[in-house]
This record gives structure tokens, sequence and C-alpha cells, in this order.
């Protein structure tokens, strides 16, 4: 089941990875004033979730398909752990999480990103991107496996219910500029959404400097997704008549 | 008996029942409706809110003017992808081969799925344009410079699902379609003013400026500047016609072979 996804799947996330990276650094590199900061160092972290957002979507249309297709229901009717399925599908999105990290990594390194915190920061920044692959793709599963049965889930887009929701969440975050390049009246919001304060973190990561309220944020943000869209998840596999 | 039947039909009551279908179709399928209005419009809003301030402050001008021409644009290109996903589906499932032999006018799918796709534009530009008009957006000089800044999203994506179906008649799947897609929606998007193309680095403005997009937001920019739009619209069209003797033979083409292949 994941080598199928890995091949189909696979090489958009890695084309996503260099896409996204160079369309936001050429439409925004000389838009966007992020003082004395290069724009490639800034933007690296909301390009990371953002393709793992794009990633998710599609984690979306799998559950889906994983729940009413014969092969799903097949599966369902294993004397396996009906949880099986979930973990197969959650081993792929850390695998893909890997993947866009690396071509993130690379792709950065062209246009001038250095990680300079060393390699322990490193490590933490891998983990908790990770993590957010994690907890977020946990949540996309849960919907999927719930929209699954409706009509919407069997055309095999039921992705697209969270198409619009994403791009907000990313657009409007101080992950694309700092937060005095927004109208006023949005201030609150997108400093303290929980992209903003990921990507923040990030940063913070790559540059060695991080202040601890905003990691106590993200780790809250992170671990509260897990366990919420963990439970979920795992409710949405029960095998029903 | 049954050819006098068939003559009497003509082309045009034909077309307009494929183009129903297809509009009822993606009334019910939220995956066009999604990618045409919903996307674009947010898009639109999101992309104006964090870019509106930092242009304000480089050009002096409303990035809205070329914002809402590449997100209408944008938009009518989304729908037009997410609608050529199913041609496949409808292929291999023989629906297409089962139009082919129904006593209709040969070209009236073709034609019905072009008339559907305009009119869905049309009407996903109108609904841009009354955000983008929230937003602040003026028609500067004749408000009857509206209509064919309606208009011109309307010929690209007629152009433009020509090329649609002549990639997904033959392809095995609507993954194709990415590959046609990326390019053609960076080219919109790099066209929008939003960065100002005097920003970009020098090896890339030429490439910027002459491909075809690029008049086509243009000629809506100027539309609604109320600026003599006379030039770009001209080169949008001579554009549009290039590309449609290039793709529309190959969608013909495209139709007939997965027509025939039957199943």
């Amino acid at each position: 089941m994941v080598i199928g996804t890995l091949r189909d799947d696979l090489p958009f996330a890695v084309v996503a990875t260099v896409g996204n990276f160079i369309a936001f650094n050429f439409a925004l590199r000389n838009v966007i004033d992020t003082g004395n900061i290069t724009y490639p160092q800034y933007i690296l972290p909301v390009v990371l979730v953002q393709v793992t957002f794009l990633g998710v979507l599609t984690a979306v249309d799998r559950a889906a398909r994983d729940r009413q297709s014969d092969f799903g229901i097949q599966l369902r009717t294993l004397p396996i752990s009906a949880a099986v399925p979930l973990m197969a599908r959650m081993l792929y999105c850390i695998i893909r999480g890997v993947v866009v990290l690396l071509t993130t990594f690379a792709t950065g390194y062209v246009f001038g990103f250095r990680m300079i915190g060393g390699p322990l920061c490193a490590l933490a920044f891998c983990a908790i991107t990770l993590l957010l692959t994690l907890a977020v793709s946990l949540g996309a599963d849960a919907a999927g496996s719930r929209l699954g049965d409706s009509p919407i889930g069997k055309g095999g887009t039921a992705s697209q219910v969270l198409l619009v929701p994403q791009m907000l969440l990313v657009i409007l975050s101080t992950g694309m500029a700092p937060v005095e390049s927004f109208p006023d009246w949005l201030h609150t919001f997108v400093e303290y959404q929980p992209v903003s304060q990921v990507t923040e973190t990030l940063r913070g990561l790559a540059s060695g400097h991080v202040m601890v309220g905003n990691l106590a944020t993200t780790l809250a943000w992170c671990f509260g997704m897990l366990g919420l869209f963990g439970v979920a998840a795992l409710r949405m596999q029960r095998r029903t008549t | 008996m049954t050819e006098n039947a068939v003559s009497h039909n003509s082309l045009a009551t034909e077309s307009l029942l494929f183009a129903g279908r297809l509009l009822k179709h993606w009334w019910r399928e939220p995956v066009v409706l999604v990618q045409a209005v919903l996307f674009p419009t947010f898009l639109l809003i999101t992309y104006n809110l964090l870019v509106g301030k930092s242009l304000m402050r480089i050009t002096g001008a409303d990035s809205l003017y070329g914002l809402v021409p590449t997100c209408a644009v944008a938009g009518a290109l989304f729908g037009s992808l997410a609608a050529g996903l199913s041609i496949p589906f409808e292929r291999d499932s023989g629906l297409l081969s089962q139009f082919w032999v129904l006593p209709v006018h040969r070209s009236s799918a073709l034609t019905g799925r072009l008339l559907a796709e305009a009119g869905r534009t049309l009407v996903a530009t109108a609904l841009i344009t009354a955000v983008g008009v929230g937003l602040g957006l003026r028609f500067d000089g004749n408000l009857l410079a509206i209509i064919p800044f309606l208009l011109v999203p309307v010929l690209v994506v007629a152009v433009f699902s020509m090329a649609v179906m002549a990639v997904t008649m033959r392809a095995k799947s609507g993954t194709a379609l990415i590959w046609l897609g990326v390019p053609v929606i960076g080219a919109v998007f790099a066209s929008s003013g939003a960065p100002p193309i005097a920003l970009l680095p020098a090896w890339i403005r030429p490439l910027v400026q002459y491909q075809p997009m690029s008049p086509v937001i243009e000629s809506m920019r100027a539309l609604a500047e109320g600026t003599s739009a006379t030039w770009p619209l001209l080169l949008s069209v001579v554009w549009a016609i290039v590309l449609a003797a290039v793709f529309g033979p190959l969608a013909v083409r495209g139709y007939r072979a997965a027509a025939e292949s039957g199943s």
C-alpha cells in the first residue's frame, strides 16, 4: 500500500517543493521587506509548511479512497488490527515529510538559505516539521475517512474542502511577510495563528536564536493537534456494519 | 425517417444540450466550483492583503488592478483543468463513444464543452470582479469597459480548454494536465504586476513581457484603468488565434481517437 502511493505521489512532493520555493522567492523577494534577513532565509519555513499542507490534501483523498474502495472494505474484514491501514497511511506521510524536508534543504541551499544554528537546532528543526506533518496528516486522515462515505468522497475530490482554509492560514501568516506588511486590523490573527508560530520557531532554529515562549506555543500546537487528531483518526477506523 | 430528424436538429441546440450536461455535472461536483470560483476569490483577497501594503510602498499604485485580472484568468484556467480531469474517465467508461454514435452533429459535444467553459468563466469572472470592486477596484474610464473586461478571460479559457482536451483525450489519467497547467498559470501570475517587472532579474524580463498571458492581463488592467487597451487586446486576439489554430485541430483529432477507441 505504501509502495503504491510512493510511486504515484512522491514525484509531486519533490516538484511541488521546488516549484513553491522558486515561485514564492521570485514573486515576493523584492516586494516584501524582511529587514536584515534575506528572503530565502525568511521564506523557507513557510514553503515547508505549504508543501506539507499540500501533501496533507492528498492524504485526505487517500483516506477517503481507502474508506470506500472495495480494497478498503476487504482490508477491514481481515484479521488485523483496524488501525493497521491508518498506520500504513501515516508511515507514508512521514516518508513524504522526510522527502519534502530533504528537497527543501537542497533547493534552499542553492538560493542562499543556511542552517546557522548548528546540528542540534537542525535536528529540532526536522523533528518539529515531522511532528507537524504527522499531526495534520492525522487530522486529514480523520476528515478523509469521515467524508469517504459521502458523495464528495466517492468523487475522489474530498481534499478540495480543505484547499481554501489551508491557503488562508499560509498566506495570512508571518511566514510570508513580517506582520507590519499586513493591514492593521489583521495583525492579531496573523501574529497568533499556528502557521505563524510554527514558521517563527523554525526560522529561529535555523538561525540559532529561539524564543522559549514561541517554542512552547509551537510545541503546544503540535502536540495538541497530534492528540486531538490522533484520537479522531483512530475513532474513524472503527469497524462498522 | 431518422435522417429527417437528424437534419432538422441544429448544431446550436445540441451544443446547448451538451453544455447543459456539463454545467449540471460541475454544479454537483465540488472540485470545479471550488477551483473556478472559491479558490481564486480567496486568493484575490488574501494575496491583496499580503502584498497590497508593500506594493503601495514600492510603486505607489493599487495592486488590485493587476490582481483582479490575474485571479480571474487563473480561476478560469483552474476551472478548466479541474473540468478536464473527468475526460479520461468519460473516455474509459465509454461515454464519449456513446456520444459519438448519437444522431447529433459530430462536433456538438466539443462545441458544447467550449460553450460550457465560456459560460462558467463568464459567471466566475463576474463574481471575482464583484469582489474586486468590493475591495476597491474602480472602472475609472468608461463603465462599458466592463463588458470586454469580462470577455477577455472567456477568450483565454476557450483556447485553453482546447489544449486541455488535446491533452486529456489521449492521456491515461488527469496527471498529464499538471504539465500543461503549471507553466500556463505561472505565466499568468508572472504578468500580474506583483512583482513589478522592473524588480525581476534582467534575464527573465523579456520572457515575462512577451509570453501570451502578458497582453491578456495588460488589456484587462488597461480596461479597468480607463487607458487605451487597443494594442494589448489586439495582441491577445492574435495569440488566441495562433494557439487555437494549433490546439483546435489537436483537440478534434484527440476527441475522434478517444470516441472511436470504444469500450
